[in-house]
């Protein structure tokens, strides 16, 4: 018995000892194929179980599993979950491969995010990774050539300045064109807000590190959520969230320096002599009176212009006094971590961007934090934190005496520093020397500093109701507060005839924006056949802008700049307006056995900016697509891996016109002398109503060879009408302008992309192409032209901003005379071709496009072991750009301002072939605003190429670290064009309207070459 | 369950249906509803000021268009070395019809020209002790912008037939929309200058006879003395001047120097553009000033000009040196800017007495030219020749936006001479005349453009 007993203690002990043995630990590190790095943060569970736990930091982790026929997963996100049979082993190394199905991407919409698979509109995804670290000041600059159909523009090289962002052309003529920014949610602010010389940039704010993916809304079942503020697109921005797990912490420090991308030649002290010279004599003036302007000049030395042999000979370079060299600094640091139930993200930034030209900066300082909290398995809740410094030193606008660039209007005769007075030439006892006021002493003599203090931020709470049923309420905010502060010292009354004593002026703007959106999300799938999601809420958003400017004059001294003490308290002025929207929105996604797809999406909007008689607007959209590699018949196909069809066709609105652009409006700004007066400054239109715009898009996506090859093409054509528009009335009737919903236009296109993705064993490469067609076309004005800038006119017919001007014909060879063609209708309905020598007989005819044909970019990436190596050319085909200040620079010595080397090249004498015609001071010969100072801008671009090497994990971990990489980095590195002036992408910043695509003195781009280390632990 | 879940959709719906409509009634505040602009006597009152105001701007009253008559009629007197296009084109008399100083001229005086025509139009809610000053007033301001238009956009009253040659436009309503009849047609230039008879000739009798800075009975006479002086009508012109002269408003100032750069009117403004630090648009410093000064330098005088006057006469000296030699009179951006002296008023006087012959209207001509002359201690005429007139006048009135007028309206031709290179504009060419803005014959068809352009 006793022995019966010990046997079965025995065997209990046995079996016992033998469940013992068989749950086991298993051990082992995690690393990606991709480079060998060990992969921190995997889930590795036991299929089946609850069982789980995380990797660390080097990649390691440790289980205890039931049994040898135990299987583990190993999740990770990018990654393709890989599930592993125990069996017999204690250690297992896995290494997982990165999911490169680009076709599963998530994208955001509107309230709500869908796959790519699923989506029957067209949406564009950027994501972080193809942005990060890039050496430019906004988000926008950052895309540029990443997205079909999405035009960037920056216009000139001054840092800070607003961008021209268009999504699938221009939608409207008078009302804006730029897209709606959403923030997590959130609608923001994103149209200047300077008050002061030209543009900011409201974007440049956000630290585009922070942000984990951009989405262009681009097609009308993409955008028409967004309802009237839709028609040019719109971008999604959403920002980094936390994970859980271990607590990362990743830094990023990049430096580098810039230069100017172009320049142009002037002509140096002999040149500009024998030409001014030549030119006063052919034009009846005396040679001595130009000798006497140069002596001026020339600091009342002839030898200084005359005699090369002298000393003080001189032939000074304007451009190189203001162009620099110049440096750029970024430090980013992020922290995301948290459990099950909080996770964070948290970041904090500083950069710094000394522009190419003088005394151009620009600084911001930012942080971010993101939460999200699980309250219960129900309720979760969250919020998003950023708060921004930006300082910006600034410089006038492109139309100012004092913007640096000007300088090169400047003769070549004066020196840089006047050696009487060691001050810029400029004047002397009372005296102008030089023909026009030195910019150099308003880098000297003035301030112009922006200051923005930027917070968006907001909260949300989601309530699960039901498995399939959530209700998500968000409020959110956006308050920005810009001080521009101006000082300008007595050394720049030239420039500033009101700062004969020294000039103050100030102004605080407060934007501050609040929105909430409520919806409810319903998911359901009903027997893997019927697949429903659905969105239906309302929102409601409101803005005010306060303002405040102060002038004061009259200051001791330059030491002195606040407006306290200046003398004479000038000028005082507040404003405010507000507008608010409120709008009720819905989505319903239907698919049907898994091929069929289909989406409606409706938005009735409201805005106080509208007329009370048509404050509503109703803005649908309807679209549908067909998985074709889900049907048996291309399923036989292996080659094709993804095919698919859709289409869309939508309602889409613009409403970013003036707050009060309806009513009538009197103003009481004008008083006179102290007695206060009123008149009024714009005529009422209680009929004024919504832009819409209707889009039609028919796309097809498709994947080859398991999708390392995919294709996605695109065709839309957008047709607005009841254009806002400002029409232009009789001056007669005392106004110039009335907005009107008058006319309408459109855009048509095609959209490419082309993406591939491969691996040859280490080597990896990646590859995408996206080029894009748009023709904007203005249909209806009413017979009304709208003019803007030098030459660009909205016209029927045409597209908008088309240049319309006299054609130059080039030269008489004869004498020199400048000729332009007539194009006058003859009477039998042909067009006189002729020529006249006088510009007011030629006909005004079309003479160039603003806009491009085509714009696209091409981006590679190459990544073998450590090393990793991409670049992207983006470009622009088909457009123009119009050199305003022509008539000034290359008027062949029309006026004393320093010309362009080419005009050496004028007509001298009879028989003489060429395109410069003669010379002749204030002869106006050719001067006059015509295609002579047109050119094709066209311009493909080295945006930016990047080498890397990341550390192997074995050095990595020595160091304590997770990752190490140092990289290098060129922003605009090369520009191939045909384009004369200092670089194709202009647009410059004092010109609004109709004006599109004129270069006026405009500051190059930038140049930029950085180096950075990236650290994680 | 069941009931909670009513509670949620409650909630969602209160959120839902929570009428946010009425905060889609947002007031201006900045600038008000023109509905709540024009209820009181005051509040037309103030539409009076904004007319002033908007005849004070620098493209109205405030000095460009006086220097576009100084640039366009110059033979030499002047060198514009500005960097603007449009002045430098009007200076050329080479105007494109683009020119952007055509357009905003035009555009800022039809501007004042509505203003004007919106007080006279709310004229029954003005008190009635005060309508009839308001009235006059509002009548002259629209009187005096027609009166500029028509002699730079269309063919001098003495060019021609006045009766079929085009004018500009007739506005006297004031716009509330934009219907067909704001697509204006051109006036004939004879019927432009009666309108402008009418409104001043009402105005005069209306008004009081000092009315401060503002326009006064006086003001209008003195605006009627010109007008009648561009038809040729010295009968009417020496009458208007007499009246404005003999009232006993004004003195000349005690010397040249003193009638200019003068913060408050001196003594024989007649009216003057009222210019403070917190509200200032002077076009003639800008323009005519030394950078010194506050201006841009852009117009400088000649030695021809200097060589003119005779020595010792004051006005000879009343320029200054600042690497170029500046006129004097426009050296104080806050300064007032005079746009009628009694100095013209004499000269006026003394030209349609002497041209009219006979017994003299208030003085003799030469008793006139000379307290001209005195005051600058310029030497006494003994005897007078039209000449001599006609130079007096630019010797008082130089750069003050005579010069193109008076050559027009006695059909003197331009000479311009550069070196070997010899311009010749007759006083009728149409060169000298402003083209119809293109802005505006684009927006607007019924106008017929310019010769010439």
């Amino acid at each position: 018995m006793k022995k019966l007993l010990l046997m079965s203690f025995l065997l209990v002990v046995g079996i016992l000892f033998q469940s013992n043995a068989q749950e086991r630990k298993i051990t082992g590190k995690i690393t990606s194929s991709a480079d060998g790095s060990a992969l921190p943060s995997v889930t590795v569970q036991v299929v089946g179980t609850t069982k789980g736990t995380q990797t660390d930091a080097l990649g390691n982790y440790s289980i205890i599993v039931p049994s040898s026929k135990s299987v583990l997963s190993f999740r990770f996100v990018g990654f393709i979950t890989q599930e592993i049979p125990v069996g017999s082993q204690t250690i297992l190394n896995v290494t997982l491969k990165e999911d490169s199905k680009a076709l599963e991407e998530v994208l955001v919409v509107g309230y709500g995010t869908q796959t790519k698979t699923n989506l029957t509109g067209n949406v564009a995804q950027i994501s972080s990774k193809s942005i990060e670290g890039l050496p430019v000041i906004s988000t926008e600059q950052a895309i540029q050539g990443r997205a079909a159909g999405v035009f960037i523009e920056s216009g000139n090289g001054k840092v800070g300045q607003g961008v021209k962002i268009r999504i699938r052309g221009s939608s409207s003529v008078s009302a804006g064109n730029n897209p709606l920014y959403v923030v997590d949610g959130i609608p923001i602010t994103s149209n200047d807000q300077s008050t002061t010389g030209g543009p900011t940039n409201p974007i440049a704010d956000i630290n585009f590190n922070d942000i984990e993916s951009i989405d262009v809304l681009k097609d009308a079942a993409a955008s028409a959520i967004y309802g009237s503020r839709a028609s040019n697109g719109v971008v999604l921005i959403t920002t980094k969230r936390g994970k859980a797990g271990k607590t990362n912490v990743n830094i990023n420090y990049f430096s580098g320096s810039s230069e100017a991308t172009g320049h142009r030649d002037f002509l140096n002290t002999a040149q500009y002599v024998e030409l001014f010279t030549e030119a006063r004599v052919n034009n009846g003036y005396s040679a001595s009176g130009g000798y006497t302007r140069f002596d001026r000049y020339a600091l009342g030395e002839r030898a200084r212009w005359q005699d090369p042999t002298s000393a003080n000979y001189t032939s000074t370079n304007w451009e190189k006094q203001v162009l620099r060299t110049g440096k750029i600094n970024q430090f980013d640091l992020s922290i995301t971590g948290g459990n099950d139930k909080t996770k964070f993200y948290a970041s904090g930034s500083y950069s710094k961007q000394d522009g190419i030209i003088v005394k151009n900066s620009f600084e911001r300082i930012s942080s971010r934090l993101n939460v999200d909290h699980k309250a219960s398995d129900k309720v979760s809740l969250g919020i998003n934190f950023s708060m921004a410094r930006t300082f910006n030193t600034r410089l006038s606008n492109d139309n100012a005496f004092s913007t640096p660039m000007q300088i090169i209007a400047l003769a070549p005769l004066s020196p840089v520093i006047d050696p009487r007075t060691g001050e810029y030439t400029d004047s002397y006892n009372g005296a102008v020397v030089t023909q026009y006021y030195n910019p150099l002493l308003s880098i000297k003599y003035t301030d112009n500093n922006t200051e923005v203090y930027r917070s968006i931020g907001n909260v949300y709470g989601q309530w699960n109701i039901l498995p399939s049923l959530s209700f998500r309420s968000e409020y959110g905010y956006d308050m920005l507060f810009q001080n521009e502060e101006q000082y300008y010292g007595k050394e720049t009354s030239r420039n500033n005839t009101t700062a004969v004593n020294g000039e103050a002026y100030k102004t605080n703007t407060l934007m501050f924006n609040y929105s909430t959106n409520n919806f409810f999300t319903f998911n359901k799938n009903l027997n893997d056949l019927h697949d429903i999601q659905a969105v239906a809420g309302m929102s409601y958003q409101q803005s005010k802008r306060s303002y405040l400017d102060a002038t004061a004059r009259s200051f001791p001294s330059d030491s002195y700049k606040m407006l306290i003490s200046g003398a004479t308290k000038a000028d005082a002025n507040s404003t405010e307006n507000f507008y608010s929207f409120l709008s009720y929105f819905g989505r319903v996604n239907y698919k049907l056995n898994n091929k069929y797809l289909f989406g409606f999406t409706g938005r009735v909007d409201a805005s106080s900016r509208f007329g009370t008689n048509n404050r509503y607007g109703f803005f649908p959209s309807a679209s549908a697509g067909w998985l074709l590699s889900e049907e048996e018949f291309i399923k036989n196909i292996p080659q094709i891996s993804y095919l698919k069809v859709r289409a869309s066709y939508g309602l889409t609105g613009n409403a970013e016109i003036n707050n009060y652009a309806a009513l009538g409006l009197y103003s009481a700004s004008f008083g006179y002398v102290g007695t206060p007066g009123q008149r009024p400054v714009q005529l009422a239109n209680p009929d004024l109503k919504w832009e819409k715009t209707a889009q039609t898009d028919i796309g097809l996506e498709v994947g080859f060879l398991n999708n390392r090859i995919s294709a996605e093409v695109d065709y839309y054509t957008k047709k607005t009408t009841d254009l806002l528009l400002n029409v232009n009335v009789p001056g007669t009737s005392g106004y110039s302008t009335l907005l009107k919903n008058v006319g309408e236009l459109e855009n048509k296109g095609w959209e490419f992309v082309l993406r591939t993705d491969n691996s040859f064993g280490d080597l990896k490469w990646k590859a995408s192409i996206n080029a894009a067609t748009n023709a904007n076309k203005i249909l209806n004005l009413q017979g009304q032209v709208i003019t803007g800038g030098f030459l660009n006119r909205a016209v029927e017919g045409q597209p908008l901003g088309v240049f319309v001007g006299p054609e130059y014909a080039g030269v008489d060879p004869a004498n020199g005379d400048a000729l332009y063609y007539k194009n006058t209708k003859n009477t039998d309905g042909s067009i006189d071709r002729g020529t006249t020598n006088d510009v007011n007989q030629a006909e005004y005819v079309v003479i160039g496009n603003p806009n491009p044909k085509w714009i696209g970019g091409f981006t590679n990436e190459f990544s073998y072991k450590g090393i990793d190596f991409s670049f992207t050319f983006q470009g622009v085909y088909g457009n123009s750009v119009y050199n305003g200040a022509g008539k000034f620079m290359s008027a062949n010595g029309d006026f004393y301002d320093n010309q362009t080397i080419d005009q050496m090249s004028r007509w001298q004498k009879p028989g003489d072939i060429t395109n410069v015609p003669q010379a002749r001071y204030l002869g106006g010969n050719g001067t006059a605003e015509s295609s002579r100072y047109l050119q094709d801008a066209s311009y493909t671009r080295l945006k930016t190429i990047t080498l890397g090497y990341t550390f192997p994990s074995s050095v990595v971990n020595k160091l304590k670290l997770s990752k190490l990489r140092v990289y290098a980095t060129a922003n605009n590195l090369l520009t191939f064009t045909k384009y004369t002036g200092w670089d194709p992408e202009v647009n410059t910043d004092y010109l609004g309207g109709v004006a599109a695509g004129n270069d006026f003195y405009s500051a190059p781009q930038p140049k930029t070459i950085t180096v950075g280390l990236n650290l994680g632990f | 369950m069941k009931l909670k879940h009513k509670l949620i959709y409650t909630i969602a719906l209160g959120l839902f249906l929570s009428s946010c409509d009425n905060k889609l009634d947002v007031k201006p505040v900045t600038n008000i509803d023109a509905s709540s602009a024009v209820q009181t006597s005051a509040d037309v009152e103030a539409i009076l000021i904004g007319a002033y105001d908007s005849m004070g701007d620098a493209d109205v009253l405030g000095g460009n268009p006086q220097r576009d008559a100084e640039l366009i009629g110059d033979n030499g007197d002047i060198e514009w070395q500005g960097t603007f296009v449009p002045p430098a084109q009007i200076f050329n008399k080479n105007m494109l019809r683009d020119n952007g100083q055509a357009a905003t001229t035009w555009l800022d005086t039809y501007r004042t020209i509505n203003v004007a025509n919106i007080v006279l139009a709310n004229l029954g809610v003005v008190t009635a002790a005060k309508k009839s000053k308001v009235e006059g007033e509002a009548k002259a301001i629209r009187a005096w912008m027609l009166f500029n238009l028509v002699r730079v956009y269309a063919k001098a009253y003495v060019d021609g037939d006045p009766k079929t040659n085009l004018g500009v436009p007739i506005v006297t309503t004031p716009t509330l929309e934009i219907t067909t009849a704001s697509f204006t047609s051109r006036n004939t230039v004879e019927q432009v200058y009666q309108q402008i008879i009418t409104d001043l000739t009402s105005a005069e009798s209306l008004l009081p006879s000092t009315n401060g800075f503002y326009i006064g009975k006086n003001t209008v006479a003195a605006i009627l003395a010109r007008v009648y002086l561009s038809q040729g009508n010295y009968e009417l012109a020496r009458q208007a001047a007499n009246r404005v002269i003999s009232s006993g408003a004004y003195d000349l100032a005690k010397s040249f120097d003193l009638a200019f750069n003068n913060r408050s009117n001196s003594s024989e403004d007649i009216f003057a553009v009222q210019q403070t630090e917190q509200d200032n648009d002077n076009g003639y410093n800008t323009f005519f000033a030394s950078p010194d000064y506050g201006g841009r330098g852009d117009i400088k005088i000649t030695d021809q000009h200097l060589g003119s006057y005779e020595p010792g006469d004051d006005r000879g000296l009343f320029f200054y040196e600042s690497g170029d030699i500046f006129t004097a009179k426009w050296a104080d951006q806050f300064a007032n800017i005079p746009v009628i002296r009694l100095a013209e008023m004499y000269l006026i006087r003394a030209e349609a007495n002497f041209r009219l012959g006979g017994s003299p209207v208030g003085a003799t001509s030469l008793a006139d030219i000379n307290r001209v002359r005195a005051r600058s201690n310029a030497s006494l005429y003994t005897t007078l020749t039209l000449d001599a007139i006609l130079k007096e006048r630019r010797f008082e009135l130089a750069f003050e936006g005579h010069l193109i007028h008076d050559i027009k309206r006695n059909k003197q031709t331009i000479v311009k001479t550069n070196g070997s290179d010899v311009r010749v504009y007759p006083y009728n060419s149409p060169k000298l005349i402003f083209p119809i803005p293109m802005r505006e014959t684009d927006a607007n068809t019924q106008l017929i453009q310019n010769e010439g352009y």
